[in-house]
């Protein structure tokens, strides 16, 4: 009984792992690979859409909207950005694919888990 | 101190001093309240300026490319950041508090807007702990000034009081000095009255019966101007005067000879220099108790075997007598009810007051010559 618990948790071990692989795949297939040779700071792009709207869900349905239809007033980046860059391409990606992609991406960005107490300040006001 | 002026003076001072109390508690309570916003309010001001500050931190946190964000953190201060819909995302306090349920005592609490939102926070909320010492000084202030304040309003309170009964007293005392003067002059003429006709009845032969006799009349007179005197003083406010032409000189005449009883059994010597047909427009009643009050005093200040001097002229009416005088410093005294010269005599102080009264109805004047152990003149002028 031992070993059939075992066996199932391992298998499942690596079906996580094998699911995460693929969403990073995907991630840098799909986004982070044309960011990289284009050099846009994706870090940035992060710190801009948390400086807008705060939370995950938020963030990934705003990203979403710019991604399915890349308009000016769906872009992160201010309009004169576009006067000197062309609007990129709607991307051909299913809509599943793009939310895990998006996850994936706020995962990989995220600030707040960066984020340490300072040690206590002795004697300080 | 009388047990009535004990408790009018323990009444006083209990309206007094709850009175005063209640009104200082109001006001020490109103200005302990506005005391304490007012230091909560200067601890809040340094919370907005701990707020800036954690702000401009968030900011630099939020541009900066390490791989750990220190967050600020300080023992005094305990600060948080809540995204837009207001879940907790990181914070200083060592449990993470709900924006909904803070746990206001004992703690100040301020809550900032974050724009933009730094690391995703829309909120920050900072807190300390409320700084008790001002508050305590202030309380320890505001006791030490309800106990000073009670002790002088107790005190103040105190002799205010002593002063609210005084009238109170000195009435107390005129009404139990007069109780025993009444009882005394009661006494006197009644014990003559019973003890001649108990001698009349016991030893009485026909020819020694007019003493008895003579003595029970003048005791019955005495008894009787007393009684005119008091019933004068208890009626004189709502008395109805009836003004009528009266002559003097045939009233003073007639009083003299009522009195002459009495003067006999002092072996006084009677001087009359009396006008005829001066007529004053005067009620009879007060005419009577002007003359029989000097005459009777005269007689009774006099000194046995002295001298008294009736004067009716058509400007003044005076009686001089041969006694003891007044000293100078009490003439004035001596007009007031109650007030006797020299209190080894007899009777109530009320007769001077009388006829001070019957002298001010009718505007005469009244003046008084003395000289102490030579004898008293007291003229009523009625033309000046």
């Amino acid at each position: 009984m031992g070993k059939i618990i075992w066996i199932i948790g391992f298998m499942s071990l690596f079906l996580y792992a094998g699911d995460r692989g693929n969403e990073k795949g995907m991630l840098q297939a799909n986004c982070l690979s044309c960011h990289q040779k284009q050099q846009i700071p994706s870090a940035l792009i992060y710190k801009r859409y948390l400086m807008k709207y705060s939370t995950d869900a938020r963030m990934e349905a705003a990203m979403f909207t710019y991604m399915k239809s890349p308009k000016k007033e769906f872009s992160i980046m201010p309009a004169p950005f576009f006067s000197k860059f062309s609007m990129k391409q709607k991307m051909p990606i299913k809509d599943e694919d793009l939310h895990r992609s998006i996850k994936r991406y706020l995962e990989k960005f995220d600030m707040k888990k960066k984020l340490v107490l300072e040690k206590e300040k002795q004697g300080a006001q | 101190m009388l047990r009535s002026e004990k408790r009018s003076l323990i009444r006083f001072l209990l309206i007094y001093l709850s009175s005063t109390f209640i009104l200082f508690s109001i006001a020490s309570w109103l200005f302990y309240v506005s005391s304490k916003h007012h230091i909560l309010d200067r601890q809040r001001e340094t919370l907005e300026y701990e707020a800036e500050h954690i702000q401009t931190q968030l900011r630099n946190l939020h541009h900066a490319n390490t791989e750990k964000l220190v967050y600020p953190n300080d023992p005094h201060i305990k600060s948080a950041i809540y995204d837009v819909d207001k879940h907790y995302i990181f914070g200083s306090f060592p449990k993470a508090p709900s924006l909904s349920h803070l746990e206001k005592k004992d703690t100040l609490y301020y809550m900032a807007h974050v724009e933009p939102y730094f690391l995703g926070a829309a909120y920050l909320l900072v807190a300390q702990a409320v700084n008790d010492a001002p508050i305590e000084a202030l309380q320890k202030n505001i006791f030490i000034f309800m106990l000073i304040a009670g002790i002088i309003f107790s005190l103040l309170g105190y002799y205010l009081g002593r002063l609210f009964v005084a009238p109170m007293r000195d009435s107390l005392n005129q009404m139990n000095r007069f109780i025993q003067d009444t009882t005394h002059e009661l006494n006197t003429p009644i014990s003559t009255i019973l003890t001649n006709i108990e001698m009349i009845e016991t030893f009485g032969k026909e020819e020694e019966r007019s003493t008895e006799l003579k003595r029970i009349e003048l005791a019955s007179r005495t008894l009787s101007r007393i009684y005119d005197d008091l019933t004068y003083l208890n009626l004189n406010h709502q008395y109805h005067r009836n003004i009528v032409s009266l002559d003097m000189g045939r009233l003073v005449e007639e009083r003299m000879v009522y009195f002459s009883a009495m003067a006999e059994a002092k072996s006084l010597k009677m001087q009359r220099d009396i006008a005829e047909n001066v007529i004053l427009q005067i009620d009879r009643n007060d005419a009577l108790r002007l003359a029989d009050n000097l005459l009777s005093n005269a007689i009774k200040y006099n000194k046995t075997g002295g001298t008294l001097t009736v004067t009716v002229s058509s400007t003044y009416f005076s009686v001089k007598d041969t006694g003891i005088g007044i000293k100078k410093e009490n003439i004035r005294m001596i007009l007031e009810r109650f007030k006797r010269a020299d209190s080894s005599e007899g009777g109530f102080g009320i007769g001077l007051d009388i006829v001070n009264q019957v002298v001010h109805a009718y505007g005469f004047v009244l003046t008084i010559d003395s000289q102490e152990n030579k004898g008293t003149e007291v003229r009523v002028t009625w033309e000046k």
